[in-house]
């Protein structure tokens, strides 16, 4: 069975691909140093040694795209990994087990969900010196009760499914009815959400950074360029146009890779008439 | 004669499929004369939903119109703008769907929804509306019209829902009703009200009715004419006595032989072979040869038209030909040997209960799904439990296995422990779609039986999965296959196969038959019956289809809101004396032999779902020879007509 | 229904309960001493000891806690250490300025995102339904504070129709009033509006192939009162969950967006009180932002069961 990748997953996955590549080898590849102050270029526009100009200390804003990106990058792709470690095995073990095992877990998110997102992540960074790893720690366990409630719903379906029947009746252990017969059926819809998430946790990280609880200068980050830029906007529009522009395209990119994704794991989208 | 109702005029339907199309209709034909009711029988894919959504003009906005035509009275449906087409829409045409749970709007009462076509083609207001439901709905058999008019949908039965849509199709009189599958959703004795409450408004009002069903016992017993398709292509029509009686297309042919009678117990019944043909891409020549026995050179090429009401050039030739069964099926069928008078049971289970908790949002209350019951079960036989939905028969079945644990009773399977008991005792389920992981493959669902209990591994494994396969008359092309490449009597297969990997000594079927079409269904049990015979496995069979357990069973156990009310040989249950229960549930098969015209016993009400214990007889709310206050007041005792034979009932042996 | 609804007004009373004590933990491990704050650097012990016994900071910390909770339960919300002003007024204004931002955003969310939404699936693969959806994609796609600067500068700056930051209460004028509000609310809403449009779009496309749909139309019914009376209200059961996840994003948004146009609601008062160390302000502010999402929660189920007689009536009719 050859598989057709969509069209949108194929664009979706080359921009992000190529925003992965340039935020990894970025070190490598800027023209300058990210923090590297210099005070007689200061908000030069775009030239072809400044290829997006530079900022209110002279630092190349091209460089610390480069840089800002991987901050953006591992608050999405970290937090959403932090989501999905804790809160799949807590939703299959709620969805599978039920009774009070499901009970005290759901009650646990209950209370998590409970507080606005923002706030939540207010919070936790209030707290402590900030730190990037942290930040996406924080804005994982956010997504947390998203990913187990997704989980528990998939699993409570798939457990009441013949197949999974029949292998309680052969006497198989739960850790291979989870792993092996209910887990690969489980995906598609986690996948998808996940791709969803790491949307999310780059805005809500760019966010947070934004407001000062991310990073801390001198760091590069997409929302915290955008927040330092924010003064000149008028006159320097470009230090926050870019790494705004950025963060769209990053952002439209991944979603375009879960929209894609949909289209292919989707069995309503599928399967045909009956 | 007067001018039909409705006539389909080589009408062709396509829809898209991939990068072409697929023929879903091709050159159908028929007519509805004048007050006269016609049938038109198909198994899924035959096309016959896509025929009534063609005639109500709703077809969906992707399916294409490839030619022909439909006459409404005489006057082309499609030449009609589609005002004047929607203004007979629910007027003049009217049409009640297959399933009464998902036809009714949630949200709006459903007086409201019945009262809808008469706003809006009769005018009426709302006052002299409201009246005329309740009208309809007291018309269509509801005791209280005042009541359910104001109800919302999900505080009625399947029952109430089916008659309240009935009720909805009537309220303009129209001069043609599509019954879409009308009772296929429905418990078999709500079937029969429903049938009983059709075939006396055809009476009353003259309806012409267009009725689309699988099922061959329903035309029997409400059609004048039936029109048999098959993929898509009209393959006899005639008179329904003609057609069920000497059909004359081999597809028909193989339908009624398919077909497990109550009336009529075969060793063995007559399957159509093969699998539907793919409809993007169709057979060349006659559309069924590749299943068809009688075929030769001529008919892989000729393509087939209708003549004289029949798509098969030999028809004639054929006239007395009967349909046989697949060579394999009938020669190789081992015989059964049964088993020695005094072989203590293999099955033992005693006062066997569960109790559920409901726990609402609001309140929590208990439901005795299985209570207090008792079986036995010998090496190699075959135990029919029938029952309708909710009386507590797939509890008691998966309890049996272990996946659900008894509130109270014991289990005895060969006096084994639980943990051999998971390889003597094992399952096959309803829905071939739900059954096999989707995700591995025939050789990793099949197999893994046998690695988990060490049976089988390296290459061995492959060798006894192959023969597995077999068993099930599989070739081992299937071994790398997924399941979605499966049609849905091979994915049944490959359930069997899993569970006689580990030679189980006793298998429960759960409705192991009811999700498939009545050829492919044959040909399960057939497999299933050859499977009983060469491996001397014993079976539960589960059914709410009376005919099917019939057909396999040796003995019969009759279940009512969760207990045996009835119990026994076959012949003994099937005959007189009956519980009434059973005499019900017998009376309200549509047969094919049967016909209309036979005295039936109805039952009251709907089925009532297992539930806390009643003082009294279980069945007496709905009882129609219930004798006097006994009934409600004391446990009925069981009383023994025969040797093994059980019944728990107050009324005395003679009556 | 009302039993329903105190059980869970009781529930909202203990998560706000383990909140406030997750709150108050939290907050006190927030580094920095604050008394140290309060007076600056060049505080003298003495000095620094005298604030310290006037906040009761030397008490053990669950001594604290309860000093704090059996002053919420009177009312009393503690005193701003920066403004040194009582909480209570100080909070109460700005969640009254924060709720008009955020009341006029939601109905306009909820307005033209379910609009836009059941007129691009009527429309399914139109022009006008791929333009929305392109559309709905971007704004989905920009986030909130990027999308405020740029506003800014189009609209403040370049055009200068608008002033770019500050508030204006009623009492200034009408249009002074609306002059100021409309370009955060315009932030706001552009996201949400995507998101509820999208979510509408795909519900009212299931409830479209939903067999009472087609039974409606067998009816013979217009297809605009198809639309109206049997698949508008079944598709919008769904998005009232959406409305209410969205409240959530909201109050995400209003943080930002009053920081970026200096607007003085509650979530401009947050930042600005965490950047401060103004402990009792987070303290206060967290805890009532806690309960008005766990209130538009409610709000929100409530509105559910509303449209959803399956759990407005019982079962009572089914024997």
């Amino acid at each position: 069975m050859a598989t057709r990748w969509p069209a949108s997953f194929v664009v979706g996955a080359s921009v992000f691909g190529a925003v992965v590549v340039a935020a990894l080898l970025g070190p490598h590849i800027a023209p300058f140093p990210y923090d590297g102050i210099d005070i007689m270029a200061r908000f030069l526009p775009p030239d072809a040694t400044h290829w997006l100009g530079t900022d209110e200390f002279g630092r190349d804003v091209f460089s610390r795209l480069l840089y800002g990106g991987r901050l953006s990058l591992l608050m999405g792709i970290g937090a959403t990994s932090v989501s999905l470690v804790v809160g799949v095995p807590l939703g299959l073990a709620a969805g599978y087990y039920g009774g009070k095992v499901d009970e005290t877990i759901m009650r646990t998110i209950d209370l998590v969900i409970s507080v606005p997102p923002i706030l939540m992540g207010i919070l936790i960074l209030s707290m402590t010196p900030p730190n990037p790893w942290k930040t996406a720690i924080a804005v994982g366990i956010i997504y947390v009760p998203i990913m187990v409630r997704l989980t528990r719903g998939v699993t409570l379906e798939l457990a009441s499914e013949e197949f999974v029947l029949a292998a309680r009746a052969r006497g198989e252990r739960a850790w291979y009815i989870l792993g092996a017969e209910i887990l690969p059926n489980a995906w598609p819809p986690i996948i998808v959400e996940s791709a969803l998430r790491v949307t999310f946790a780059i805005m809500l990280g760019a966010a947070l950074s934004f407001l000062g609880l991310g990073v801390h200068p001198p760091a590069s980050d997409w929302g915290l360029m955008i927040a330092e830029s924010r003064p000149f906007i008028d006159s320097a529009p470009w230090v926050a146009l870019a790494p705004g522009f950025v963060l769209c395209v990053t952002v439209i990119a991944v979603n375009l890779m879960g929209d894609g994704l949909r289209e292919m794991l989707d069995p309503r989208l599928k399967r045909g008439r009956g | 004669m007067s001018q039909p109702v409705l006539r389909l005029a080589r009408l062709c339907v396509d829809y898209p499929a991939g990068d072409g199309w697929l023929g879903a209709l091709e050159d159908v034909s028929f007519e509805v004369g004048a007050g006269r009711a016609l049938g038109v029988v198909g198994e899924s894919g035959s096309g016959k939903s896509t025929t009534a959504l063609a005639v109500l003009g709703l077809l969906a906005p992707e399916a294409r119109i490839a030619g022909g035509d439909i006459l409404f009275k005489g006057a082309s449906l499609f030449a009609l703008p589609d005002a004047e087409r929607r203004a007979l829409r629910g007027n003049r045409i009217s049409i009640v769907f297959q399933d009464p749970f998902a036809s009714l709007n949630p949200s709006i009462p459903v007086g409201r929804q019945i009262a809808e076509p008469l706003a809006l083609h009769k005018g009426l207001s709302d006052g002299a509306a409201g009246e005329e439901v309740r009208r309809l709905l007291a018309e269509v058999g509801i005791a209280n019209p005042q009541q359910v008019a104001l109800a919302y949908p999900h505080q009625l039965s399947g029952g109430m829902k089916q008659r309240a849509l009935i009720a909805t199709a009537l309220a303009c009189s129209p001069d043609l009703l599509v019954l879409d599958e009308p009772t296929t959703a429905l418990d078999v004795t709500i079937e029969a009200q429903i049938l009983d409450l059709l075939e006396k408004l055809r009476r009353d009002r003259g309806l012409s009715m267009l009725y689309i069903t699988h099922n061959l016992g329903v035309v029997a017993r409400i059609c004048d004419d039936v029109c048999v398709l098959y993929a898509g292509r009209v393959v006899e029509t005639g008179s329904a006595e003609s057609v069920l009686r000497q059909p004359r297309h081999p597809y028909t042919k193989g339908l009624l032989a398919s077909l497990p009678r109550v009336a009529e117990r075969k060793h063995r019944l007559a399957p159509i072979p093969g699998r539907f043909p793919d409809l993007s891409a169709p057979p060349s020549g006659c559309i069924f040869h590749p299943r068809c026995h009688f075929a030769v050179d001529r008919c892989k090429t000729e393509p087939q038209v209708l003549d004289k009401d029949v798509r098969c050039w030999r028809a004639e030739e054929l006239a007395d030909a009967a349909w046989q069964a697949p060579a394999e099926q009938v020669d190789d069928a081992p015989v059964r040997v049964p088993a020695a008078d005094g072989t203590p049971p293999l099955v033992n289970v005693d006062a066997l209960t569960k109790e559920f908790r409901l726990g609402g949002m609001f309140n929590s209350s208990r439901v005795q799904a299985v209570d207090g019951v008792t079986l036995r079960v010998a090496p190699g036989e075959v135990l029919g439990l029938v029952g309708e939905s909710g009386c507590g028969k797939s509890t008691l079945g998966r309890m049996l296995i272990g996946l659900i644990e008894p509130s109270a009773g014991t289990i005895g399977i060969d006096g084994g422990s639980q943990k051999e008991n998971r390889r003597n005792a094992q399952i096959i389920f309803q829905n071939p779609d739900s059954s096999l992981n989707p995700r591995k493959t025939v050789e990793a669902i099949v197999g893994r039986p046998l690695v988990l209990h060490g049976l089988a591994s390296g290459g061995d494994l492959r060798k006894r999965v192959v023969e597995l396969l077999e068993m099930v008359r599989l070739s081992p092309a299937y071994l790398a296959r997924y399941p979605h490449q499966l049609s849905g009597g091979e994915k049944q297969r490959v359930g069997i196969a899993r569970a006689i990997a580990t030679s189980p000594k006793f298998i429960v079927c759960d409705e192991a038959v009811s999700a498939l079409d009545v050829s492919v269904q044959a040909y399960v049990l057939n497999v299933l019956a050859d499977l009983r015979d060469r491996l001397n496995v014993a079976y539960l069979f589960i059914s709410h289809d009376l005919s099917v357990i019939a057909h396999i069973a040796d003995r019969i156990a009759v279940m009512y809101r969760g207990a045996i009310v009835e119990e026994g040989p076959v012949d003994d249950v099937l005959g007189p004396p009956f519980h009434p229960y059973t005499e019900a549930l017998l009376s309200a098969i549509p047969d094919v032999e049967r016909g209309s015209g036979v005295q039936r016993i109805r039952l009251r009400g709907d089925a009532v779902e297992s539930g806390r214990h009643v003082r009294g007889c279980r069945f007496q709310h709905r009882c129609p020879r219930k004798i006097g206050a006994i009934c409600e007041s004391e446990t009925p005792p069981v009383i023994e007509p025969s040797p093994g034979h059980r019944i728990a009932c107050h009324i005395p042996l003679g009556n | 229904m009302l039993a329903y609804t105190l059980k869970r007004l009781a529930y909202i009373a203990v998560i706000l309960m383990v909140m406030s004590m997750l709150i108050f933990w939290a907050t006190q491990v927030m580094p920095g001493d604050v008394a140290q704050m309060i007076l600056g650097q060049f505080a003298t012990e003495d000095q620094i000891g005298a604030v310290r016994a006037r906040l009761h900071l030397d008490d053990p910390i669950h001594a604290q806690y309860l000093r704090w909770a059996s002053g919420l339960l009177r009312g009393d919300l503690g005193v701003s250490m920066m403004m040194d002003r009582p909480i209570g007024p100080l909070i109460g204004e700005a969640i009254l300025r924060s709720a008009v931002l955020a009341g006029i955003s939601i109905v306009f969310v909820a307005v033209i995102g379910i609009w836009l939404g059941v007129y691009s699936a009527v429309r399914r693969g139109s022009k006008t339904d791929r333009a929305i959806s392109i559309a709905s994609y971007f704004f989905i796609s920009v986030p909130e504070f990027f999308w405020a600067i740029v506003v800014i500068l189009m609209f403040a700056g370049t055009l200068g129709w608008f002033p770019a930051t500050g508030y204006a209460a009623l009492s200034e004028g009408f249009w002074t009033w609306l002059r100021h509000i409309i370009l955060p609310v315009a932030t706001l809403v552009s996201g949400l509006v995507a998101h509820v449009s999208r979510l509408t779009r795909s519900s009212m496309i299931e409830t479209m192939q939903s067999q009472y749909v087609t039974a409606a139309r067998a009816k013979g019914l217009p297809e605009n009162v198809v639309i109206r009376r049997h698949a508008l209200r079944n598709a919008l059961v769904p998005t009232i969950t959406v409305l209410a996840i969205d409240v959530g994003l909201l109050m995400g948004g209003i943080v930002v967006v009053e920081t970026v146009f200096s607007y003085p609601g509650l979530g401009r008062m947050l930042i600005f009180a965490i950047e401060q160390k103004d402990i009792p302000v987070v303290q206060a502010g967290i805890l009532s932002v806690t309960a008005v999402y766990a209130l538009a929660n409610l709000a929100a189920d409530l509105l559910y069961a509303f449209f959803n007689p399956r759990i407005r009536y019982g079962n009572a009719l089914a024997r």
